[in-house]
């Protein structure tokens, strides 16, 4: 149907005018990132852009940098002194690891699981995937006491031994991401024709060559998908990492810190949120076909 | 030699039949590493929680002592627990009828081929990825009584007074965290509705323009009958991710003023931090029932599958 001029240039305006209301937010927040202190917490006006824009926060968050540094830098002697605690380049390191950790372990326990779930007809199929969707449901919270108990006795969540702590929270998001893998990965298999793995058996492949060899190959799209959406997942999630670990603290555990009781440092909160947003984004756009896909767990297609 | 007889051969199963179950024929090996996690991590745990909240707990001696129905009655009565109940079902609920009509009018509104819409649909994907924390965090700034600049621009179009700020205001500030919500997961129905518009069958608007029904006549008669599936699906899926909502209220006002903002999750993350595990896992399980309930009944009358 073709609209008239007037009309087209009317839904062009508000097209444009509803994706900036949603940007805004993203917008101010990276414009408070480079505000100086007194751009931020301006009682009298909103300050837009009449201010002299800045790196320190983001080189405290990013770089280190002590407040004993920015108060020089700045001529005044206020709050120096005390070690930086925003100081967020282990945050950084510890989310990375653990989300790269953990996108691998889902990637690899779904992509086995798919693989039957697609192309092997047996008792308790139906009953296996009822279980991975009832999984996928089931509220953090409700398993979040007894697994606290479990990480204490297996020395993973309050220990010097990092290794370990990984390890605790890695796991955990796997079982988190593995619903959505697993049921993502099974509706890209079952896009692949059976004659395909028939094909390759009756040459003399078994099973597993046909999966590793032939199959694996023709999903390589969607298992990348996957992995891009675990590694977000992971990469956002809060409660679990908040309540399971007391030595490592993720980006989103990290930045709830910097809101105290004696006021909240929104310079370094909004320079470390920005930094976090940013992997999200970029990813998010590699994958923008497959996203339906994954966020309705396979069961609708673009 | 036949078909059947190759397969033989080849299958080390036929070698040693008793470990049949082990060869890359069978489903066994493909499913037990992903069961390992969910039984060890998932299940394990969802039992252990039951047989927690079976017990009370002795605040000096710290010892569970068992009871089976001391917490059960504990949160039956605890007007904490209704009230809790209560909020989570109110937010759930205005949550899922905001988002999903402005995520179907959003959907209609950029569902064009034309020049730049591809990159508007992109960019709304963005608040997706965000992780919700810092989501909160975004709109406690842009809410803060004082200097926050969504708060000075309702105080200023007169919406909101200075002397009630938005999040400290017992009966605004769910308003306040449900806008940190809506603006995340808007999104996600605009992505949903849009592929489910874009897989709609061309012929019946075409027979429907011609038979001269207007564009509100065709949305209702033809969009939404057939866009139901779609709709239902993404209701599901949203409602319950809503409803175990956690991060903006622990961010934004960790259930205050008061508990005017308290979920189940948080209430029951908040006896958690208190340190009495049995009423902490009874809460939980109370969550999971009500999700199991709440979502069964949806299934069984939209008729859903996922």
């Amino acid at each position: 149907m073709e609209q008239s001029l007037p009309k087209r240039i009317l839904r062009d305006i508000t097209a444009v005018t509803v994706v900036a209301i949603f940007m805004f937010p993203l917008f101010w927040w990276a414009l408070t990132s480079i505000k100086p202190m007194y751009a931020i917490f301006n009682k009298d006006e909103v300050v837009v852009f009449d201010f002299v824009p800045t790196l320190i926060n983001y080189a405290v968050v990013l770089l280190g940098w002590s407040r004993a540094e920015i108060a020089i830098e700045s001529g005044s002697t206020f709050g120096v002194g005390g070690t930086s605690s925003y100081d967020s380049r282990q945050t950084i390191i510890d989310s990375i690891i653990v989300a790269v950790g953990s996108t691998g372990l889902t990637i690899i326990l779904a992509v086995l699981a798919a693989y039957a779930l697609s192309r092997m007809r047996f008792r308790g199929r139906e009953g296996f995937l009822n279980w991975v969707l009832g999984q996928r449901f089931l509220p953090p919270i409700a398993i979040i006491v007894p697994l606290v108990g479990m990480y204490k006795v297996a020395g993973m969540r309050d220990t010097d031994n990092l290794f370990l702590g990984y390890i605790g929270l890695i796991v955990i998001h796997a079982l988190m991401n593995l619903p959505i893998a697993v049921l993502l990965l099974k509706s890209f298999f079952d896009d692949v024709p059976k004659d395909v793995d028939e094909a390759a058996m009756i040459d003399g492949a078994t099973r597993w060559q046909t999966f590793l060899k032939v199959v694996l190959p023709m999903v390589r799209g969607g298992v990348a998908a996957a992995a891009v959406l675990c590694f977000i997942f992971s990469w956002t999630e809060f409660l679990l990492s908040l309540f399971l670990t007391t030595i490592i603290r993720t980006v989103p555990v990290k930045i709830t810190t910097f809101v105290t009781s004696t006021g909240s440092e929104w310079g370094f909160i909004s320079a470390l949120g920005t930094a976090a947003i940013l992997p999200g984004f970029i990813f998010i756009l590699l994958v923008q076909r497959h996203l339906v896909r994954g966020l309705t767990l396979g069961s609708l297609k673009e | 030699m036949s078909d059947a007889a190759v397969a033989q051969s080849r299958s080390p199963g036929s070698l040693w039949p008793k470990w049949r179950w082990l060869s890359s024929e069978h489903p066994l090996p493909w499913l037990l590493p992903a069961s390992a996690l969910m039984i060890i991590f998932g299940i394990y745990p969802l039992l252990y929680a039951l047989w927690l909240s079976l017990h009370k707990r002795n605040p000096v001696t710290r010892a569970n002592v068992f009871d089976p129905d001391y917490n059960w009655m504990k949160a039956f009565g605890d007007q904490r627990v209704w009230d809790a109940i209560a909020t989570t079902f109110l937010y759930t609920g205005i949550a899922l009828v905001i988002q999903l009509v402005l995520g179907l009018l959003i959907a209609l509104l950029l569902d064009s081929d034309r020049k730049g819409y591809g990159v508007l649909r992109a960019l709304m994907t963005l608040p997706l990825v965000v992780p919700p924390a810092v989501t909160g965090m975004m709109f406690l700034l842009m809410l803060d009584g004082s200097f926050g600049v969504l708060s000075r621009s309702l105080y200023a179009v007169g919406l909101l007074s200075p002397q009630y700020p938005i999040l400290a205001n017992s009966s605004t500030a769910l308003a306040g965290v449900l806008l940190a919500d809506i603006w995340q997961w808007t999104p996600f129905m605009v992505l949903i509705m849009l592929a489910g518009l874009r897989s709609l069958p061309k012929e019946p608007f075409e027979a429907a323009a011609i038979d001269g029904a207007t564009a509100v006549q065709a949305f209702f008669k033809l969009t939404l009958p057939m866009m139901s599936k779609v709709i239902a699906i993404a209701v599901l899926i949203r409602g319950i991710d809503l409803f175990r909502v956690f991060d903006y209220v622990k961010v934004m006002t960790d259930s205050g003023p008061g508990t005017a903002t308290e979920t189940l999750t948080s209430y029951s993350g908040r006896i958690y931090f208190n340190g009495d595990f049995p009423y902490a896992s009874t809460l939980s399980l109370i969550t999971l029932i009500l999700v199991i309930i709440a979502s069964s009944l949806f299934m069984k009358i939209f008729r859903v599958k996922l």
